[in-house]
């Protein structure tokens, strides 16, 4: 996951928690083992190198990408699972001239997700297109891991915490009043530093530009790029922070929130969806 | 800290009703994957209260002397959240010879065995070595520890361990009261412990200083007899023993935690080895006779230990150092060092050195000199006597399936017995007085 992960449950259990320590880091490396964009012989892979050709898919792959198609369609084509390639364009840490915009057409073509054939048994991308769950994977874990956590927690109301890499899951069984702040996880936030949140139930996800971005005649580029044009997103906000149900669904909006560029306020406040933003 | 209170979003009045299904759509499709995509351990999970259990079998070889093998059943279970009871058993097999305390000689040895009942011949330029010994142990440990009450910041534990041997007999108890402060970043510990063994040698333990008999020095079977019995002792000895334990763990921070212990332990009783023997040679080197060891009736140590862990990237490295010393002028000092490296699907590898020194007992002697007069306490034992030992050694770990997983161990440990100075009596240069010992130790750990 490359990131700091960690599980907190309330209970004086050790045993209880090193069997779900076990379950629950089992299910988190199943998970990034399968998707890693990073392994050279997982499924994932295999799809990727595939060649035009069909490969068999599980019914976790075909769930995985039917919601990738619900979101791409959503946002207009803006969050596509297909637009890693654009990538190598845009390294962002020692960034020094733009690329050339005809070079970026050309990876445009390997791009999008309409061009995607799958059925619930197989996948089939085109010649060059490389997929990847990054932006919803780790949230799927986290929702995977609560889900493991649910099952054994309700049976004496263990509260838990599920934090992975700053995307979060919390789950109150106590009915607490709102107001006990003391029964609720202090989450502090990066952005800005020094805040914190008192979170009982339900999950956040936050997206943010913070350290990939770099500035060239005058203008910030980030890290989000635009996979219809190739070109990052124009003024997003530094970082958005969205609250809901599940962690899936928390991060989808944030993603999508950031996609909007200089619209992510009004985008967040027409949907009516809980968020912390910050420019 | 500042609370930062949660944006919230304003009611929207125009009527879009693409944009305002857009959340819901989302929150239908988030709810279709989460919910189709069971996970495969609820599935399979049965109640959560349950047993755990480990099983380990150790081979343990020395070149040329003693080898044991070992096999352990631990079982664990939580009782109404907070209890933890464990049930260990062992049971141990040791065969192979053992160093008896007499030096190498240039001609042939013989000794009596510990009972009497036959002699043993060692050839010359060997260490001599009495392999009478093949004994088995078994012992169960049972501890108990819970909260002192449900919300208290007190743990307490409870323990006791039944040993029992051919002729060996122990038993211990021990309590421990541990206070958790400052969230439980800081545990402070306080234990003390009791124990009494009891040992009832076939042929009754020597007295201590007297001359071996040996058959080969006798015309008669009987008069032999007769010579061996008078330096027959008790047939049962007891040692009892009283420790006490204070610890200090504390979490520096998200990924060190540190510990230091002090520890004081009090033993009286029949301390002495029966089965070792000092040679006692004259001006020339040749040995003359073999007196049985002799040590104090008590011994009291101190000890002090600190560890710092800490948890890398990737891994996680653990480095203690054990202190001790008692009144029998035994100093060690010990160094430990485990590097535990994580690898996929659950794996580890685990590399360990240790480097263990020790001063020798104020009354160890390589051997006897015939013109000095017999002090009160005497041993050749070179394992109270000066030395340093390095062990090396690998250790890996992997999961066999969700709920077990096993463990391979294999050390080599050396440990190279040093002089201590005593003025080498003519005739003894050339042989080796201090021989080096290698080990090898090889665990499997499987827990399920």
């Amino acid at each position: 996951m490359a990131s700091p992960c960690e599980v907190l449950i309330k209970t004086q259990d050790k045993i209880f928690c090193e069997k779900l320590a076990q379950l629950t880091t089992s299910e988190v490396s199943r998970i990034e083992n399968k998707y890693s964009r990073y392994k050279t012989t997982n499924l994932l892979s295999q799809i990727n190198s595939s060649n035009g050709g069909s490969i068999e898919i599980d019914n976790e792959t075909f769930q995985l990408l039917n919601y990738a198609k619900e979101i791409f369609d959503l946002s207009d084509g803006l969050f596509d699972i297909s637009s890693g390639v654009l990538g190598k364009f845009w390294t962002f840490k020692n960034q020094i001239h733009i690329p050339d915009n005809q070079d970026i057409k050309k990876a445009l073509s390997q791009i999008g997700f309409n061009k995607i054939n799958y059925t619930g048994k197989n996948i089939s991308l085109p010649k060059g297109m490389k997929i990847d769950f990054g932006g919803i994977g780790k949230e799927y874990a986290v929702d995977q891991v609560a889900k493991i956590l649910n099952a054994h927690c309700k049976i004496k109301s263990d509260n838990f915490l599920v934090n992975l890499g700053g995307d979060l899951f919390a789950k109150d069984y106590n009915n607490t009043d709102d107001e006990l702040q003391n029964e609720a996880w202090k989450v502090g936030l990066e952005n800005p530093k020094s805040g914190y949140i008192n979170l009982l139930n339900g999950a956040v996800a936050t997206s943010g530009t913070s350290q990939r971005s770099f500035i060239q005649n005058g203008k910030t580029y980030s890290h989000l790029l635009n996979p219809k044009t190739g070109w990052p997103i124009e003024n997003p906000p530094s970082s958005v922070t969205c609250f809901a149900e599940t962690c899936v669904l928390a991060g989808t909006y944030s993603s999508l929130a950031m996609l909007q560029g200089s619209d992510a306020e009004s985008f967040l406040e027409s949907e009516e969806i809980e968020h912390i933003l910050v420019r | 800290m500042q609370l930062i209170n949660k944006h919230n979003s304003l009611k929207n009045s125009a009527n879009d009703s693409k944009r305002i299904s857009l959340k819901s759509k989302l929150a239908i499709a988030a709810t279709g994957l989460l919910s189709a995509t069971a996970t495969e351990t609820i599935a399979n999970e049965a109640t959560d209260e349950g047993w755990y259990f480990s099983a380990s079998v150790l081979a343990y070889s020395e070149t040329d002397r003693v080898s044991a093998v070992e096999v352990i059943f631990n079982a664990e279970t939580t009782i109404d959240e907070t209890g933890k009871l464990n049930i260990k058993f062992v049971l141990d097999s040791l065969t192979g010879a053992s160093a008896n305390g007499a030096i190498t000689q240039n001609t042939l040895q013989t000794f009596s065995r510990p009972s009497g009942n036959g002699q043993y011949n060692i050839a010359a330029g060997t260490t001599p070595l009495d392999d009478t010994f093949k004994d088995t142990r078994a012992q169960l440990n049972l501890s108990w520890s819970n909260l002192l009450s449900p919300e208290s910041d007190y743990q307490y534990t409870l323990g006791t361990n039944i040993s029992k041997e051919y002729d060996f007999q122990s038993i211990s108890l021990s309590a421990e009261l541990a206070k958790g402060f400052n969230q439980k970043n800081t545990t402070i510990s306080g234990g003390f412990s009791v124990a009494a063994e009891e040992y009832n040698p076939k042929g009754s333990t020597p007295i201590g200083l007297t001359s071996m008999a040996i058959r080969d020095n006798y015309p008669t079977e009987d008069v032999y007899d007769l010579a061996f019995d008078a330096t027959r002792g008790s047939t049962s000895e007891a040692i009892n023993s009283a420790e006490l334990l204070l610890g200090w763990t504390q979490v520096v921070n998200r990924s060190t935690l540190m510990q230091f212990n002090y520890g004081y332990a009090d033993k009286s009783g029949y301390l002495t080895d029966p089965f070792k023997i000092v040679s006692v040679v004259n001006a020339s080197g040749i040995t003359q006779d073999y007196i049985y060891e002799n040590r104090p009736e008590s011994r009291t140590q101190h000890s002090l230990f600190g560890l710092v862990k800490k948890h890398l990237n990737e891994s996680i490295i653990d480095f203690s150092y054990r202190f001790t010393s008692d009144d029998w002028e035994i100093d060690t000092h010990t160094l430990d060092l485990h590097w535990k490296l994580f690898a996929d699907g659950g794996s580890f590898w685990e590399p360990h050195v240790r480097f263990y020194q020790q001063s020798a007992a104020d009354f160890y002697s390589t051997y006897l000199d015939q013109s000095e007069e017999v002090p009160p306490f005497i041993s050749a034992d070179y394992r109270i006597g000066e030395m340093s030992s390095i062990t090396l050694g690998l250790k890996y770990g992997f999961e066999v399936n969700k709920d077990q997983r096993a463990e391979v161990r294999l050390e080599y440990y050396r440990q190279t017995p040093k002089s201590v100075g005593t003025e080498r009596v003519a005739g003894l240069e050339n042989l080796d007085l201090y021989p080096e010992l290698d080990a090898v130790y090889l665990q499997v750990n499987y827990y399920f």
